[in-house]
């Protein structure tokens, strides 16, 4: 067996301090806010979290499909039922509480899509971003409370959530860019679920578009979007305009980064990994460049044989 | 119509030899909710961990051309069994019940018939 690692994680503000904090610090504003026990909405670049006594009660993003959407999509719930509820919500009684008096929906059901639409939503809200969050004070969700889930834990899975997605594929381009089908021999058998998925891809549609026409929830489809890169079966478009999605979103924390200079978790093992790979890094990044640089190639080496041979490494590495 | 606090309590309480619970989400791997577990077994890791589990049992199938169901899928080990159980809901979400049971303490026909009904109970 070769010891292969993958290429060094993103550089986000994560890892180095989170072992030091109670936990990985996503959002120094959130912790305050979770830790004075604040009401109200933190808005951030990626979306925004609905805060009750510190405690998060509902999550919004663009990038994601709310609760409404996901429970109307597979009909779950009626979409007048639902506008219904929303608007018979009052800041005394929210709108889960007349779904579930109508009927429409289990108590077991509900918290479970409301948790999935959270957690969705909340990774996308606390990507890292390049301006700082607002907080206004005193908005509760007309939702109201269905299972309010503490910073602390929400952090936690969103940097796991981040984790997951970096060892099922390092690039993130996919995520933001527009997909188009790729072919490659001997390509494993996709599921039927992300069988779906290919049959959309069209060179317009990103993972986002993708997940809002199959109703499902925006990171399930980056996982999906990761696997099916990993295993050479779509790409993000080749872009003849420079203008990258995922500039906004990925390349800022790859920009230096005060913190991330002298990162202790990947330089030790971004070294020892060249000699054993075996000819699967290109010679380009074979002589030990600073750990800040090899990372930045990491992300943005377009060459088609790099990405070829990173395919064939983690091929190898599955094995 | 339980919500998922009472039906994890009530797995942990009613199954003989349970020691732990978790209700997970298959795709990300994120524990929905655990209940029991201990310092030296963490839930949501093996909650995490599990998930890849029931992907390759559902990879394995769907290349064989099988169209049956998961119904359960149970790993013995020397002192504990580790039982999934894959929740069918109109969603279609893909969830799964993990349930950690003490060998010496279960009955494991009794546990997975238990946790068929708990699964119905929670109806997502």
């Amino acid at each position: 067996m070769t010891v292969v690692d993958t290429p060094p994680p993103l550089p986000v503000r994560d890892k180095a301090t989170a072992v030091e904090r109670a936990w990985g610090g996503v959002s120094p504003m959130l912790t305050r806010l979770a830790a004075e026990r604040a009401t109200g909405v933190l808005v951030r670049e990626g979306g925004a979290l609905h805060l009750e006594e510190g405690l998060v009660t509902y999550a919004e993003s663009p990038l994601s499909l709310g609760l409404d959407a996901l429970l109307t999509a597979h009909g779950t719930v009626r979409a007048e039922v639902w506008s219904e509820a929303l608007s018979r919500a009052d800041e005394h009684r929210g709108a889960a509480r007349f779904l579930l008096a109508g009927g429409h929906l289990t108590e077991g059901a509900l918290q479970v899509c409301h948790l999935g639409a959270l957690y969705d939503a909340a990774y996308f809200a606390l990507a890292p971003s390049s301006t700082p969050g607002r907080f206004r004070y005193g908005v509760a969700h007309r939702l109201g409370p269905v299972l309010p889930v503490p910073v602390a834990a929400l952090e936690r899975e969103t940097l796991r959530r981040r984790d997951l997605l970096h060892r099922v594929w390092p690039d993130p381009r996919p995520d933001h860019t527009p997909l188009v089908r790729t072919h490659t021999a001997a390509a494993p058998r996709p599921t039927a679920r992300q069988q779906r998925l290919l049959d959309r891809l069209d060179g317009t549609r990103t993972a986002a578009d993708l997940a809002r026409e199959l109703g499902r929830q925006a990171f399930h489809t980056l996982v999906d979007v990761r696997r099916l890169a990993a295993a050479g079966l779509l790409a993000p478009r080749p872009e003849p305009v420079p203008a990258p999605g995922p500039a906004t979103s990925a390349a800022a924390p790859a920009a230096p980064h005060p913190s991330s200079a002298p990162h202790p978790a990947s330089a030790p093992d971004a070294e020892p990994r060249r000699p054993p790979a075996a000819g699967a890094p290109p010679p380009a990044l074979a002589d030990p460049p600073p750990p800040g640089l090899t990372e930045r190639l990491a992300q943005h080496t377009t060459d088609p044989h790099i990405t070829l041979l990173k395919r064939l490494r983690d091929a190898l590495e599955a094995l | 119509m339980a919500n998922t606090e009472t039906c994890l309590k009530e797995a942990l309480a009613s199954i003989e030899g349970a020691t732990g619970v978790a209700l997970v989400d298959y795709t990300s791997g994120m524990a929905l909710g655990t209940m029991g577990g201990s310092k030296t077994f963490d839930l949501n890791v093996a909650a995490a961990g599990n998930t890849d589990v029931v992907r390759a049992k559902m990879r394995t199938m769907e290349h064989l051309g099988l169209k049956a169901e998961i119904e359960d899928i149970l790993i013995t080990l020397s002192d504990q069994y580790h039982l999934i159980r894959l929740i069918s809901g109109r969603g279609g979400n893909g969830l799964f019940l993990y349930l950690v049971l003490d060998a010496k303490r279960s009955n494991l026909a009794m546990a997975r018939h238990q946790l068929r009904r708990i699964e119905q109970d929670l109806e997502v």
